[in-house]
Parts: C-alpha cells; sequence; structure tokens
C-alpha cells in the first residue's frame, strides 16, 4: 500500500528515509517521535475514503522551537514533512504521499493568551475549536467557526475551515487575524498581529490560511472571538421540495435577515439523522436554523420573517425551540450527520463532495445534480451551509465495489464541473488536499501558475506536505 | 526604444489622446495626498481595457520603465508616486459596471469606479458596498484594494480584503489572469487576499467582483459626549464587551470637535474631551433595543450628554461633522498630516495618552478624530511650517513616536492607508528579518524584476523624511 501512487498521479514515488534523520530526531524529541506501525497508520489518511498513505515516523513536539528543530532536520536530510492536527481532514491532507515526517501538534495545546476587551485569542497550533469554547466559558465569548469535527485551530487555519455558523460569522479567512509560522528551512515567521486591521506589507496571514501545510508548518494563531448573544432560537422546518427549501434561503439572505445558521438536509440526510440521534422529524427536505440577537424580541422578529418566507415556498412543519437544551440536541444531530449517515449502510465508506455556487444558482445547481443522482443506485445524502451557497454530497459506497466508487467518482465529477460551469467552486471548505487537485486545475488558469511559483519560492525542495494542492 | 517611438507605440494601443508626455500634462500624476513627495512620471498612460493594459505593460516592460499603477491619487502614503519615473497607469477611463448579479449579490466593476459611484449606483437595489474610506467621494475601487482600504462601517463589515472576491489581474509579464472568482473562499492558495494590499507592486487589478450587502431595515445613530478621553475610551470597550458590534464606532476629540463647530455649526459642545459616535443596523424590532442598551452603557460609563437620531436628516447631521473633520482641521494650520496606525481595542486609552504625550514633547498640535471599535486611529498633526523646514523634523519626531507606541502596544503602523513609501523604512519595526524575507520572496514571484512600483513597501534605506531613528524598543507581536 505504501508505494501506491495516488490516483491522480502526482507522487514523484516514495522518498527514501535517512536513518540519521530517525537518530537526531529521536535524541532531540526521545519518546515522542514513534515508527510504531499503529501510531503510523493512525498518521495516514484522515477522515477520507482516500487510500493511506503512512508516514515513516511521527513526532510530537510540544513548542514552535521543537517545530523548528524537526523542520531543520526534515530540510537537512532533504525528507518530506506533513503537518498534522487532529486527522480530522476529508481531503487526504494528511496522507504523507511520499513518506516522511508526520509533524503530530495535538502536544501543542496550550491557550496562550485571552484578551475578553480586545475579544481575541492566542493558542498553540494542537488547540481544538472546542477545547478553545470550552475554556471560554464564563468570558461571554466564544469562537464562532465550528466544523463538524473537533478539529484543530491549527488544521483549521491551514484548510481555511468553515462551518455552520459562517453565514454570519464568516470562515477561518475572517477569524485569523495572525499566525506563527516555521518555514521549510526552518525560519520563524509571524503574520499579522493583534490590530484588528492593518494594511502594514503584505498580508501573508491569508497565504497561509488555506495552504495546506504546503507552504509552512503553523504553530500558533491568534484569532478573534465574538460575543455570546443575549437571545438565541433554533427552529427547523420542513418543505414538500428541496427548491422550496432553497428558494426559502435564498430570499432569507437577500433579505438582510441576520441568521447565525442555515442549513438544508435532504429526506435522505434526515432519515438518517432521525435514526441517528432520535429526532423524530418528518422525512422530507429541512431547513435548521439558528437565530442570535440582542433580545428576545429581535429573535422573535427574526423567526416570524423567515416564517412568512418559508410559508411561501411550501412549509410543511415549523418547529421552533428556545430551550438551550432542545437546540443543542438539534444541533449535535446536524454535527453527527456524517456518522448518521455512514450508519445507513454498515460497512460503507462515505464520499464527501463540497461544492460551492453564486447564491442565486444554488437552487438550479441541487435541482440538477438531484437529478443526476436520481439513476443512481447508490444511497446519496445532501447537507449544506446553504446560506453560502456551500453544499455537500454524502455518496455511501463499499469500498471493495470498484464499480461504486467509479460511480461515486463520475457523479462527483459531473457536479463539479456543474458547479464551475454555474461560477462555483470545486471545494467551498473542505480544501483540495489530493483529492481534488485536477478541479483545480480545471477551475484556474495562469493563476495556478503563480501558485505554483509561490509554492517553489517558500518550499524550494517541495518538502512541506508535498503532491498536495499544486502539483511541482 | 526610444521615448519618441515608445510614446508612438503607446499611442498605437490606447489612443493619441490618452498618452500623457508634455510636462505640464505630467505635473497632476507628480503627487497623491501624501504632500511631502513628489515625482514627476515619464509617461502617462490613460487605458481602457484590460488588453490595453496588457499591451502598455509589455510595451513599458520592453522599454526598460517601471511602471506604477494609479487611482484617484487619493493615497496618504505616497503608494502612486513614481519615483523612479515611468509609466503612470491611470485607471480612471476604467470606470464600467460590468456586472450587477442582484440575486447573488455580486457586482463586477472596473478598478476606476469611484467608491461611492457605486454605492450611489446600488441604492436603488436597496445594496450597498460597504469599505467607505474617508476619501471614498473620490478614491477608486482599484485604489482600495491596492490598500486594504478600511472605514467607519469596517467594523461590522470587514475592510476591503473582506469584501472582495476575485480580481482580474495583469501580471507583470502581461499575462492577463482571474484571481479567486464569484463564489466566496475560492480553493488553492489565497492570492485575492494577498493581491489585496499589495499596493500595485504584485499587478493591475483590472476587474473587481466585490461583494454587496443588502441595507439593512433600520439605522440608528447615537452621539455620546464625554469630558474625559480616557473615560471615552473606556467605554468604547464597554459597549463591545457587551457584545454588542455597531456597524460604526468613531471618536471626535476637543480640538477636531471645535475645528468642526467652526466650519458647519455643528453644536459639540466646547469644552469636552471627546464625543463618541455610534451607529447600530438592523431589523427594525431589534434597532431600537440595541440603541437602547448602547445608551446605558454609554451613560453608565460616564457620558455627560447623549444625542440620538431619530429621522434620517438627523443623523446625516451627526456623520456631518465626522465626515468632514479632516478638511476642518485645516483652519487649525497651514498644514496637516493624518497619520494611520491602529492597536489592539483594550489599548485605546494608553494609546491616546501616549499620542498626548508626543505632541507636547514635540510641541506640535495633534488633533484626533478615529475608527475606536477597530482601535485604528488618525492622530492628525497641524502646523504652520512647510516639509522643507528645519521645524519638520517635529513632526517627523513626533510620527515616529505614535508608530513606535502601537508597535509596543501590539499594533501596527499602518492600519488602513499602506506603507507605501512614507512607510516604508519603518517596516522592519513591525516585521524581523525573516517576515520581510518571505514577503519579498512572495514579491519576487509576482514581479521577478521589480518593475511594478518598484521601491514600495519594503525598506530603502532612503527615507522621505530622513533616516528612522532608533528601533521600537520591544515588538509584543500576536
Amino acid at each position: 500500500m505504501a508505494d501506491q501512487i495516488p490516483t491522480t498521479g502526482t507522487s514523484p514515488g516514495r522518498f527514501r528515509l535517512d536513518d540519521l534523520l530517525i537518530a537526531e530526531l529521536r535524541a532531540l524529541l526521545g519518546d515522542r517521535l514513534s515508527t510504531s506501525a499503529a501510531v503510523r497508520e493512525h498518521h495516514s489518511r484522515g477522515e477520507t475514503y482516500l487510500p493511506p498513505y503512512p508516514p515513516d515516523a511521527v513526532v510530537f513536539p510540544e513548542s514552535t522551537d521543537e517545530v523548528r528543530e524537526i523542520v531543520r532536520a526534515c530540510s537537512r536530510h532533504r525528507t518530506p514533512m506533513v503537518p498534522f492536527g487532529a486527522g480530522t481532514s476529508l481531503e487526504g491532507h494528511v496522507a504523507a504521499l511520499q513518506g516522511g515526517i508526520s509533524i503530530d501538534l495535538s502536544r501543542m495545546s496550550r491557550i496562550l493568551r485571552v484578551s475578553p476587551e480586545d475579544m481575541d485569542v492566542t493558542v498553540e497550533a494542537g488547540v481544538t475549536h472546542r477545547q478553545l469554547n470550552k475554556h471560554l466559558r464564563g468570558t461571554g465569548l466564544f469562537f464562532s467557526v465550528d466544523p463538524g469535527a473537533d478539529a484543530t485551530i491549527g488544521g483549521m487555519a491551514a484548510t481555511r475551515a468553515s462551518g455552520t455558523t459562517a453565514v454570519r460569522y464568516g470562515t477561518m479567512r475572517e477569524s485569523v487575524l495572525g499566525l506563527t509560522v516555521v518555514l521549510a528551512d526552518g525560519r520563524l515567521i509571524r503574520t499579522g498581529g493583534r490590530a484588528r486591521k492593518s494594511a502594514s506589507g503584505y498580508d501573508l496571514t491569508r497565504l497561509f490560511v488555506g495552504s495546506e501545510g504546503t507552504l509552512g508548518v503553523i504553530t500558533e494563531a491568534t484569532v478573534r472571538l465574538h460575543g455570546l448573544p443575549e437571545a438565541v432560537s433554533a427552529a427547523t422546518c420542513s418543505f414538500a421540495t428541496v427548491e422550496g427549501a432553497v428558494n426559502t434561503v435564498i430570499t432569507t439572505i437577500q433579505l438582510g435577515i441576520p441568521v447565525a445558521r442555515i442549513e438544508l438536509l435532504d429526506d435522505v440526510q434526515m432519515d438518517a439523522v432521525n435514526r441517528y440521534s432520535n429526532l423524530g422529524c418528518p422525512v422530507a427536505p429541512t431547513l435548521f436554523l439558528e437565530f442570535h440577537g440582542a433580545s428576545e424580541r429581535s429573535v422573535a422578529e427574526q423567526v416570524e420573517m423567515v416564517k412568512e418566507i418559508a410559508a411561501g415556498n411550501g412549509v410543511g412543519d415549523f418547529r421552533w425551540a428556545t430551550d438551550p437544551e432542545e437546540r443543542a440536541r438539534l444541533w449535535k444531530a446536524r454535527h453527527d450527520s456524517y456518522f448518521a449517515t455512514l450508519a445507513l449502510r454498515p460497512g460503507a465508506v462515505a464520499i464527501t463532495t463540497d461544492v460551492c455556487v453564486p447564491i442565486a444558482r444554488l437552487a438550479e445547481c441541487i435541482a440538477e445534480t438531484k437529478k443526476d443522482n436520481a439513476a443512481s443506485s447508490l444511497t446519496i445524502a445532501l447537507i449544506g451551509h446553504v446560506g453560502d451557497g456551500n453544499f455537500h454530497l454524502i455518496y455511501l459506497v463499499d469500498p471493495n465495489t470498484p464499480a461504486e466508487m467509479e460511480e461515486a467518482e463520475r457523479l462527483n465529477e459531473r457536479m463539479v464541473m456543474r458547479a464551475l460551469a454555474m461560477g462555483g467552486t470545486c471545494t467551498g471548505e473542505h480544501g483540495v488536499g489530493y483529492g481534488k487537485m485536477k478541479f483545480l486545475e480545471a477551475e484556474h488558469g495562469e493563476a495556478l501558475n503563480v501558485m505554483r511559483q509561490i509554492k517553489q519560492a517558500l518550499d524550494p525542495h517541495n518538502l512541506m506536505n508535498p503532491g498536495k494542492m499544486v502539483r511541482v | 526604444m526610444d521615448r519618441a517611438a515608445l510614446i508612438r507605440r503607446l499611442q498605437a494601443i490606447v489612443g493619441e489622446p490618452y498618452v500623457l508626455h508634455r510636462p505640464d500634462d505630467l505635473t497632476v500624476y507628480e503627487q497623491d495626498a501624501l504632500m511631502v513627495a513628489r515625482h514627476k512620471p515619464d509617461l502617462v498612460v490613460l487605458p481602457d481595457t484590460t488588453q490595453q493594459v496588457s499591451d502598455v505593460v509589455k510595451a513599458a516592460r520592453e522599454a526598460g520603465l517601471p511602471i506604477v499603477a494609479r487611482g484617484a491619487g487619493t493615497g496618504l502614503a505616497g503608494g502612486a508616486i513614481p519615483e523612479r519615473g515611468g509609466v503612470v497607469l491611470a485607471m480612471t477611463r476604467m470606470t464600467r459596471l460590468l456586472d450587477l448579479d442582484l440575486a447573488s449579490r455580486i457586482a463586477v466593476v472596473e478598478p476606476g469606479m469611484v467608491n461611492a459611484e457605486l454605492t450611489a449606483m446600488l441604492a436603488a437595489h436597496g445594496l450597498f458596498y460597504a469599505p467607505d474610506p474617508g476619501s471614498q467621494v473620490a478614491s477608486t475601487i482599484g485604489g482600495n484594494v491596492a490598500n486594504n482600504s478600511g472605514g467607519p462601517h469596517c467594523l461590522a463589515y470587514g475592510v476591503t480584503g473582506n469584501n472582495v472576491v476575485g480580481l482580474e489581474v495583469v501580471l507583470a509579464d502581461g499575462t492577463v489572469t482571474w484571481l479567486g472568482g464569484r463564489a466566496m473562499d475560492a480553493p488553492g492558495y489565497d492570492l485575492t487576499g494577498i493581491m489585496v494590499g499589495s499596493e500595485g507592486t504584485f499587478g493591475i487589478v483590472t476587474k473587481v467582483v466585490v461583494r454587496l450587502l443588502a441595507r439593512r431595515e433600520a439605522v440608528r445613530t447615537l452621539l455620546a459626549i464625554y469630558d474625559r478621553m480616557d473615560v471615552a475610551c473606556e467605554a468604547v470597550s464597554a459597549v463591545i464587551g457587551a457584545g454588542i458590534v455597531p456597524e460604526a464606532l468613531e471618536i471626535l476629540d476637543g480640538i477636531t470637535m471645535r475645528a468642526v463647530n467652526q466650519t458647519l455649526h455643528a453644536g459639540f459642545p466646547e469644552d469636552a474631551e471627546a464625543a463618541l459616535l455610534i451607529e447600530v443596523e438592523g431589523l427594525s424590532e431589534s434597532v431600537p433595543v440595541l440603541i437602547e442598551r448602547i445608551e446605558v452603557i454609554c451613560r453608565a460609563q460616564g457620558a455627560r450628554r447623549i444625542q440620538t437620531a431619530a429621522t434620517a436628516e438627523e443623523r446625516l447631521n451627526l456623520w456631518k461633522g465626522r465626515k468632514q473633520a479632516y478638511g476642518a482641521l485645516g483652519k487649525l494650520g497651514r498644514r496637516t498630516m493624518m497619520l494611520d496606525v491602529c492597536v489592539p481595542r483594550s489599548r485605546l486609552p494608553e494609546i491616546m495618552r501616549r499620542v498626548l504625550e508626543a505632541g507636547r514633547r514635540w510641541n506640535v498640535g495633534v488633533a484626533n478624530f478615529f475608527h475606536a471599535g477597530d482601535g485604528n486611529l488618525h492622530p492628525t498633526p497641524f502646523f504652520d511650517f512647510d516639509d522643507t523646514s528645519p521645524e519638520y523634523a517635529r513632526v517627523i519626531g513626533l510620527t515616529e513616536d505614535i508608530m513606535r507606541a502601537c508597535v509596543e502596544l501590539g499594533g501596527t503602523i499602518t492600519g488602513e492607508h499602506g506603507i507605501g513609501l512614507e512607510k516604508r523604512e519603518y517596516l522592519g519595526w513591525m516585521f524581523n528579518d525573516a517576515d520581510i524575507a518571505a514577503m519579498k520572496q512572495v514579491k519576487q514571484v509576482f514581479d521577478p524584476a521589480d518593475a511594478l512600483n518598484p521601491d514600495k513597501v519594503f525598506p530603502t534605506g532612503r527615507s522621505v523624511h530622513g533616516a528612522p531613528r532608533g528601533k521600537a524598543l520591544a515588538v509584543p507581536r500576536a
């Protein structure tokens, strides 16, 4: 398996590990270096259907200085490095395509500074978003980006992660104020700072957010926080048709109603969620909504407006929940939807897609995609952060039946091309990894050359997470 | 290629009237709103299409001339000054609205479109473009992109970088490419993100895809008068600390209020040290609730008087004082020079104390009106001598003290005006050699021959104001 070349055909083959490097790293880290099969296997893939590529060794640094030492050593020995957070990525970002060293940042989990009055926080890369929010309890503040999995802040910055609240609070792009990064040759740089805005020098923060570990190792991040709203309520509403649900979303967004979350689950997805989380909702296209406001009154006003819009779009069942426990139950069910879908077909793996289109084309894109999928024998669930025009399909396939894998690939490819033709993008939030490099080429023309040159400038020996993002 | 041949080639590309080469015609392009430096370009070209921009770039490169893109020339950091001469690409003819996608709330505009004109065109559709720099009635979207411009309403809606989703760019070799697109968050490296704020040193922007926002149902504006500046600064943190992020949160100091009173008869109290101007937008039910809460907080934080605007006209009146503040300061001295620095918000009381101290130390009057919610200050020294006078050294001393204090407090030497040539020698106060080296590597990728707006952003050893004195004592970054 380790010698397998990825299907996208990018890997120039496996790198030969130098025993001297292992000795150097062991001298530096002691038992925080592992070459055991189990640990390497754990660092071989993330949550993805893509095949595993274990690294030759995994290191567990505890400080930025240690990361620098590790990177310098790997750089001297021309050894590939793959930064690893929580291993929750969906596009194979952490697979060690060419072997080398996996740099696991999970022990760098200190919260270095919380400034409630400035509403920002500096954390080490291995802090997870749930850990951070737990730490912030009692401050009246929260960190808003909430991908389903409990990813690390470093990993989320590296993949420019998003989540259900992006429609109101933005993605990692809006949330990261500054980063500490170890470059491929061991140089340490800081991008940005704590000022809310800066026009000083080039905005390298933007370059490293979303660079997927291909330009350097993010070791610390300063991120912005938001005030917890005074009043919150949640609602679910089911529709006769997906179009009805999508049109409700479009109108809600266009009217500028400041919904905090607006998520679409289709009938297949609702069936899965009902079974897995015992939700008892109708098996029909459903919107999950959350409203944040300065008072109960302002929240109630938002709910009323959405209710009216929904009524014009064939809404069936409209339930709302102000009780915190009921709300938590709803959103837990939403966040567990990936596992709920997997449970529909034991033994199957999930191939997750991630397109994003301008919101005006959303209804059309979903309708055409559903029509295309109707002929398929696969179980396909749809879920989306539709407020941003971003939606996912989950194809359940038997990994041992090549015909099913091919079918899913075919459907996905057609959907991506459909999204691109509508002015959309091949990945709204999961990133490129190596699963989507071919689509990146379809999407960007000359700009891809610029990306490649930036990669070559900052990582001339192609050691940082090689084989991902752009072909060198 | 000799000059006459180059002029002919450029005239063939853009048409004869759009190549300026006579000294008188070039004078207009020798400076921008940084009043202390000027340099004539060799030629000015006014292109009309992306293809023309590309052809001009190729022609200038073949002639070995640098290229400096220019919008309305309202930049305050000298970013559009062609210090080495060369060809100025004036983008002011490229002002078209190419596409308005109401359903997706996206517009595609040419870079010469004036900021305020875009918003005016959108008004009928209930939409607006959020960044609203003080120069918005003149400055162009392309110039805003180059400098990552902000404005009062960026507190809630973000700066230019948060509101641009895609760019068409002519690269240094004349290649035309798109960065980003129409959907948020194009995959791959965020080249749109890094192009924004690159001050014309990476490429020439020829189309901009901007995000549009829906006008909120209701707007309410409040003015709170404070006897003391430090108390007003504390109130800023109290409002935001209560979980309220107003659409705008501005401070005017006593000097500014008195100057505005003289020109506009704005009716500000003559003896107050600070006024807080706060605006909230939202649904009609929630806005009154918010403004009430803000009022309660401001009172609890010691406001002397609070005034709320009930009508659109009253609202505009409250804003008039803020929007025309810089102009009004002209009353105070023959020269004014607006600075632009930014600190974490909680450091506002301290930085204001240090700004006033610096003014006393250098014996220069300083007025202050600023985006307090973002921690973005605009200390504005006013004085009666020229930049050629020996006395001008006091203004430089003041400027450096303020920048040094900001860096020490975890802030930045420019929040929204850019580095240009004004602040290039100070970049090292914020970033160390490794940071700057990484930036230079990125510049090399885009412009290996250093042909696009050369000598901007990075230290050159030649300051417009003479060499910087000393280093920041500490650099408590991140």
